[in-house]
């Protein structure tokens, strides 16, 4: 036998193991524990609700609501401008642009955490960049900005103040009137208010 | 190091040395396999001598079945190899143009360089005309533009295009590789001509 016949068979032997090789995927985008313990310790990865109703009353265009609730719970009630993918289709190739991209803010949310929790997982396993969950979910978003609750007379003036905004921004997203609140402290004077944190991490 | 997974973390510069050692080695391979000679290369379009074919061939399937097997043990991220993107128009125009630069001129771009580095002097005009061809190319780019353009496929391969895993694919160009030789060889027994390098 020639050089040339044995060259052919041992590429054709390699060729039929290649065809038999199972598809396997692999990818060098590795969430690390590590790293993701440093999120949650740092917690970039969380909007809390006020932020995220600075962003909607400033009608921030980069920002991206996204319920990942299942449509029924989102007809029924959805944060304003918010889209519904729903988790279980969330890496559909018809979501991929929301989800995959630079341009926009996307914040996950869901009644609770656990669902925008792993929604958030998810996105950072495959590298997708901007993809933030909202601290508390819907749950913390009724507790905090719809029906705020007064943090009583010993508040601190910090206290108050985010009760006042917090309060601002019910009447904003419910459009109910200003309840006047007996209980408040007489008003003080006016504390300069810190600039409040912008969303953290992706291309900001 | 883009897709090989043990050397993700590199710098830069370290990556574009690793680059340059491995254009040097390109370089080498081409002028072993005899190809800083234009007979040797326009020989593949008489029939005579199909010395490109094969190499191209056996250097293309090797390549496939290394990325095939390294992506297997997980060595290699296949998902962020480059895949050269695919304009159907400006590839076959190009291929013309390039096919008959080929003959005409008894050099690949590639080729001409390795020709150059050994001291041909047709190589090294060879390199100059390529120089302003490109010059050419680029400052007329807006005539051009549309014709460039057209037919946009993106980043295909032809495994997703057929449907098939690319460990079928991978087998399936091997048998038409094997083919392919086998027919090379019948065409050099049939064009034969006799090497006369050492009397010019």
């Amino acid at each position: 036998m020639n050089t040339r016949v044995i060259l052919t068979i041992i590429f054709i032997s390699f060729g039929s193991i290649a065809a038999m090789l199972p598809k396997q995927k692999i990818s060098s985008i590795q969430l690390e524990a590590d790293d993701l313990l440093r999120d949650i310790k740092l917690r970039t990865h969380l909007v809390s609700t006020d932020e995220l109703a600075d962003l909607l009353i400033n009608h921030d265009p980069t920002l991206l609501l996204i319920d990942v609730r299942d449509s029924v719970e989102y007809g029924k009630y959805h944060l304003p401008g918010a889209i519904n993918i729903p988790l279980k289709e969330l890496l559909d190739e018809k979501w991929l642009p929301y989800v995959d991209q630079l341009s926009k803010h996307n914040i996950f949310y869901s009644n609770g955490t656990i669902l925008s929790s792993e929604a958030g997982i998810l996105c950072r396993q495959l590298g997708f960049k901007n993809n933030f969950v909202l601290e508390g979910g819907l749950n913390a978003w009724f507790a905090t900005i719809i029906k705020p609750e007064h943090p009583g007379s010993m508040a601190t003036s910090e206290e108050l103040d985010q009760y006042a905004r917090r309060k601002a921004a019910s009447m904003y997203f419910t459009g109910s009137s200003a309840a006047t609140d007996q209980n408040s402290a007489p008003a003080l004077p006016p504390v300069p208010r810190k600039k409040k944190k912008r969303v953290q991490g992706g291309c900001s | 190091m883009g897709p090989l997974v043990p050397l993700q973390n590199i710098s830069n510069e370290l990556n574009l040395l690793i680059a340059f050692v491995i254009g040097l080695g390109f370089g080498i391979a081409l002028e072993q396999a005899g190809f800083s000679s234009s007979r040797k290369l326009a020989g593949m379009f008489y029939g005579y001598d199909t010395t490109v074919l094969k190499v191209f061939f056996t250097a293309a399937i090797t390549a496939m079945l290394g990325l095939i097997f390294l992506s297997f043990v997980g060595l290699i991220d296949l998902d962020i190899v480059y895949v050269n993107e695919y304009y159907i128009y400006s590839a076959i125009v190009g291929g013309v143009i390039m096919g008959a630069g080929f003959i005409i001129g008894g050099f690949c771009p590639g080729t001409s360089f390795t020709a150059a580095a050994i001291g041909k002097i047709d190589a090294m005009w060879f390199v100059l005309g390529s120089m302003i061809g490109i010059f050419i190319f680029g400052e007329t780019y807006s005539i051009f533009q549309e014709l460039h353009m057209s037919g946009y496929k993106g980043a295909v391969k032809v495994s997703d295009v057929l449907g098939i895993r690319d460990g079928y694919f991978a087998l399936l160009l091997i048998l038409v590789a094997s083919a392919m030789f086998w027919l090379a060889e019948l065409a050099e027994k049939k064009f034969r001509r006799d090497d006369i390098t050492k009397e010019i």
